[in-house]
């Protein structure tokens, strides 16, 4: 089998684990475990299980690991099955309520993607981000956090939550004036 | 500089990653074989498969219903006729081929061609192919064969289906063939293989229909009016083209029901 190095691409290192090399998974959850752990605690907040959710999303990659498209982004799938986890953790303690269907899913209105002035503020949204994201809904929550602290781009958002690629930018928009609405109304002042 | 960050990232002690290729290496987590997922991936689009089939079926066979009972036609027929047409729709069928569209799109709705795009851009996409398809198969003669095997008893699965749902029985609307006349009135036969006698009365409306005076044997003819037993007054009827299921049956060795009886 080839040498791994950390130039190795995630997709060469799935097909290494794919033809049985189960330590080279270990390279994959050193590479995604630190971002994940991150996506759990913006995601789940006031939830002390962080760190078991965050294995059981590793050990779920494991199990499924053959059921990867190696010329996809393996990003994208190892998010999409944090995302399942996560979902589930939350309607299985019923703390917040999950939605299974929304308007903006069935025909979003077009928004032009992020504009050089929001690139500009993300300094200043990503402080933000901590100080209200807790108010927000979770289906704003997620985008937010895929976007601005994970840095996922808009087509592998959509692939996380399976949702269409106008659907993400809608929910951008509006994450960023709710937020700006419960930031204002708690103090904290944004200028968006 | 990022590259040497990686490096000491990776070489440093992960609890996560530790606890996870501990299990990996006892045996407690395994990988799932590569066949499972292939079998889950075919079998997901044999759902695809089938159900897209079973709606194109759907629409085709209530196409095939609406022109052998004759309510394909009461569009032409002014508001009354719509008014008629709207109540004795086949709504089960409707409702079963709405939830089916439905289940079809759940179905699709897995791949990322789909989710990547707005529900109702995917939805339309669904409803315009299975429409197509229904058509065309509407158009062919597959369905006046199959009901016609149902009538003569010679389809014993879908029989009473197609009997039942094939050509309606409708109080308001009648369809079939002219088999004899008299004066004033003329016997129909119908889908269902009833006799029923038309009158003619001097109020009764010849729709579209320029060659009103003449109503010859053989003419299929779509009629409107109250039932009353094996009688109607007519106060509307429409001659149709002879092309007509499931009454333009072809030729076959068979004995057939309604002509040359």
């Amino acid at each position: 089998m080839p040498e791994l190095t950390n130039l190795t691409t995630d997709e060469a290192i799935v097909r290494q684990v794919q033809l049985g090399d189960s330590e080279a998974f270990g390279i994959l959850v050193k590479r995604y475990e630190i971002k994940i752990l991150h996506y759990a605690r913006k995601f789940l907040f006031n939830y002390t299980d962080i760190e078991d959710l965050a294995q059981d999303v590793f050990i779920k990659a494991y199990n499924n690991i053959q059921s990867f498209d190696a010329s996809r982004k393996f990003s994208a799938w190892i998010y999409r099955i944090a995302h399942n986890e996560f979902i589930n953790a939350i309607k299985k303690k019923g703390r917040e309520p999950v939605s299974y269907f929304d308007v903006d899913v069935l025909w979003p209105r077009l928004v032009s993607r992020e504009k050089a002035d929001h690139r500009a503020n993300e300094q200043e949204l990503r402080k933000m981000l901590d100080y209200c994201l807790n108010e927000l809904d979770l289906k704003y929550r997620e985008p937010l956090i895929l976007y601005y602290l994970e840095e996922l781009d808009y087509q592998e958002i959509a692939d996380i939550l399976h949702i269409p690629v106008s659907t993400v930018g809608v929910r951008l928009r509006r994450g960023r004036e709710k937020m700006k609405w419960f930031c204002q109304k708690s103090g904290y002042h944004y200028e968006q | 500089m990022n590259n040497n960050l990686e490096e000491q990232k990776l070489k440093q002690p992960s609890s996560i990653s530790e606890k996870v290729l501990g299990k990996i290496s006892s045996g407690q987590i395994k990988m799932r074989p590569r066949a499972i997922f292939i079998l889950k991936i075919i079998a997901v689009i044999l759902a695809v498969f089938f159900a897209a089939i079973f709606v194109v079926f759907l629409i085709s066979f209530i196409v095939f219903s609406l022109r052998s009972s004759g309510l394909w036609f009461l569009p032409g027929l002014g508001f009354r006729g719509l008014g008629i047409l709207f109540n004795s729709l086949p709504w089960l069928l409707i409702f079963i081929t709405v939830v089916s569209v439905i289940v079809l799109e759940l179905l699709i709705r897995r791949f990322s061609f789909s989710y990547r795009r707005p529900l109702v851009y995917s939805i339309f996409g669904v409803f315009i192919l299975v429409l197509l398809g229904g058509l065309a198969v509407a158009k062919t003669h597959w369905h006046a064969d199959i009901f016609w095997q149902a009538q003569e008893g010679r389809l014993p699965i879908a029989g009473e289906f197609y009997r039942q749902f094939g050509a309606p029985k409708l109080n308001f609307v009648h369809s079939g063939l002219v088999a004899t006349t008299t004066d004033g009135s003329f016997d129909l036969e119908t889908g269902r293989g009833e006799t029923l006698r038309i009158f003619i009365a001097s109020s009764t409306r010849f729709s579209l229909d320029k060659n009103q005076e003449i109503i010859k044997k053989d003419d299929q003819v779509i009629i409107l009016g109250k039932r009353d037993n094996d009688s109607v007054q007519a106060f509307d009827i429409r001659r149709v083209d002879k092309r007509f299921e499931p009454f333009d049956r072809q030729p076959s060795p068979r004995p057939m029901r309604l002509r040359g009886r």
